[in-house]
């Protein structure tokens, strides 16, 4: 059973505009993986060189930060919805 | 067909009701810098949801607190409700997004508030964020 992913904010323009697509795999890494494949340079918005989460990038897999569940070995349940959200941070000037 | 149209600047409507409560957040929140979301339909911003400013260093940068932004991000889903603008404040500086603001910003479909407290008279101003690109929003208060 497909998990449903979820991208709201600039993310979208990696799915050629999808903010919701059905993806397949037991883990965080599998599900970018299968969404890299009909979307290449998808994995590359989420992950940075080293293959981790990029800093300004939270995800959710149902109520749990993908970080706490072990990254992108984080498994996924069948069903389950993935969120993929930016971080709404910024500031007026570091000190 | 672009060329020899004058170009209109976008403009973005604000009710007044909404506009007093950004600068009220900000203004409770000083010396920190408050922020939150605008949520609307059709382009239209209806309702504040404020968050919490989760930055270890809150008088001078922000970090919407990530668990918050998906309840709200669930929340509008139910609501059939869009993600409107995005507001932060600058407590002591002028509305207009630093270089901070422009290199963390991530939603380019949102417009981007700023509400400044550095005059009697609080300032709000909006923008539109992508990439390096700043475009400011004229705010239409209704």
């Amino acid at each position: 059973m497909p998990v449903t992913v979820r991208l709201p904010g600039a993310l979208r323009d990696a799915t050629g505009g999808l903010t919701k697509l059905e993806a397949s795999g037991g883990t965080l890494a599998d599900i970018i993986a299968d969404i890299e494949r009909r979307h290449p340079g998808f994995r590359g918005r989420i992950l940075d060189e080293a293959g981790r989460l990029r800093t300004y990038v939270n995800v959710y897999i149902g109520e749990d930060d993908a970080r706490s569940k072990g990254g992108t070995d984080a498994p996924v349940p069948d069903g389950s919805e993935v969120m993929v959200i930016p971080a709404m941070a910024g500031g007026a000037h570091p000190r | 067909m672009r060329s020899g149209t004058a170009s209109v600047a976008e403009s973005f409507a604000l009710a007044r009701e909404l506009r007093e409560r950004i600068v009220a957040h900000a203004r409770e929140s000083a010396p920190n810098e408050a922020c939150g979301l605008l949520a609307g339909r059709s382009g239209g911003p209806a309702r504040v949801i404020r968050c919490a400013n989760v930055h270890d260093t809150p008088t001078t940068r922000y970090r919407i607190d990530p668990r918050e932004q998906l309840r709200a991000f669930r929340e509008m889903d139910d609501r059939s409700e869009e993600l409107v603008a995005i507001y932060h404040s600058h407590p002591a500086s002028q509305p207009y997004p630093s270089p901070t603001d422009r290199a963390e910003s991530h939603y380019p479909d949102a417009v981007y508030l700023l509400v400044s407290l550095r005059t009697a008279e609080p300032e709000v101003r909006g923008f539109r964020i992508d990439d390096d690109l700043v475009r400011e929003v004229q705010i239409l208060e209704r």
